[in-house]
């Protein structure tokens, strides 16, 4: 069983309500959404477990089980090429949940005109594996999203 | 084994867009499916956490592999995921 925490504080908004139809219809895979608090701030490891992947606007870490937990900071935030992020970690990293990863700043990404919103999801795994999914509702960051049985 | 080589022509790569759409493809197909970068051990191409964590990029070329009937059609209609410069919405 995965506890997947939500890399930044905002309102949880769910999959659904993203403005980008390859997540929005859980193309990636199933999980929620996070809209940011409008500052900058840091985001953190949503699982313990190893850093497989580390772009500026995404990453995704497996933990111990397999799972694979991608956040994806802003949408279309490849265009913006790194600007407005900063990785505070590398690929291959062991970490802890709860542990920063990526530095970056809302407020630039929306002024760039790319949505902030964040995408949470569950790599590989079937809609009906996620439980106590948090898809409305003010979230801390750390606050869980759901659980990955 | 039918066997496919493809640039990947997408700007970003085989980002979260193009990657979701090739795997969703793939995972429809009743045969097992590969697709390795150059040098290294090829990897579900049914797997979204396998194909994000290949990381093609723009210009790179990867193998695809397929077996059985319908491989060659399969294999066709993924390499016209890889070949395209924008999927969707920019």
């Amino acid at each position: 069983m995965t506890r997947v925490l939500s890399p930044v504080a905002g309102r949880a908004i769910g999959l659904a309500r993203v403005p980008d139809a390859v997540f929005a219809q859980a193309m990636v895979g199933p999980g929620t959404a996070v809209d940011p608090e409008r500052r900058a701030g840091r985001s953190i490891a949503p699982v313990s477990g190893r850093i497989v992947k580390l772009h500026p606007h995404a990453y995704v870490i497996v933990d111990d089980e397999g799972h694979g937990v991608l956040v994806h900071l802003g949408i279309e935030t490849v265009k913006l090429k790194g600007r407005g992020f900063e990785p505070l970690a590398a690929e291959g990293d062991e970490v802890n949940a709860g542990e920063p990863i990526v530095a970056w700043d809302p407020v630039v990404v929306e002024a760039a005109g790319r949505s902030p919103i964040c995408a949470v999801v569950a790599l590989d795994a079937d809609g009906g594996a996620l439980t106590r999914l948090r898809e409305d509702g003010p979230v801390q960051q750390g606050t869980e999203l759901f659980t990955w049985t | 084994m039918t066997e496919r080589r493809v640039k990947i022509m997408s700007r970003v790569g085989l980002h979260a867009r193009p990657a979701a759409l090739f795997v969703q493809t793939a995972a429809k197909a009743p045969m097992d499916v590969t697709v390795a970068l150059d040098g290294r051990d090829p990897v579900n191409a049914k797997s979204i956490l396998a194909v994000l964590g290949l990381d093609a990029h723009h210009g790179e070329e990867v193998t695809l592999a397929a077996a059985g009937d319908g491989a060659e059609e399969l294999l066709n209609t993924l390499e016209s995921i890889l070949s395209q410069e924008e999927h969707g919405r920019a």
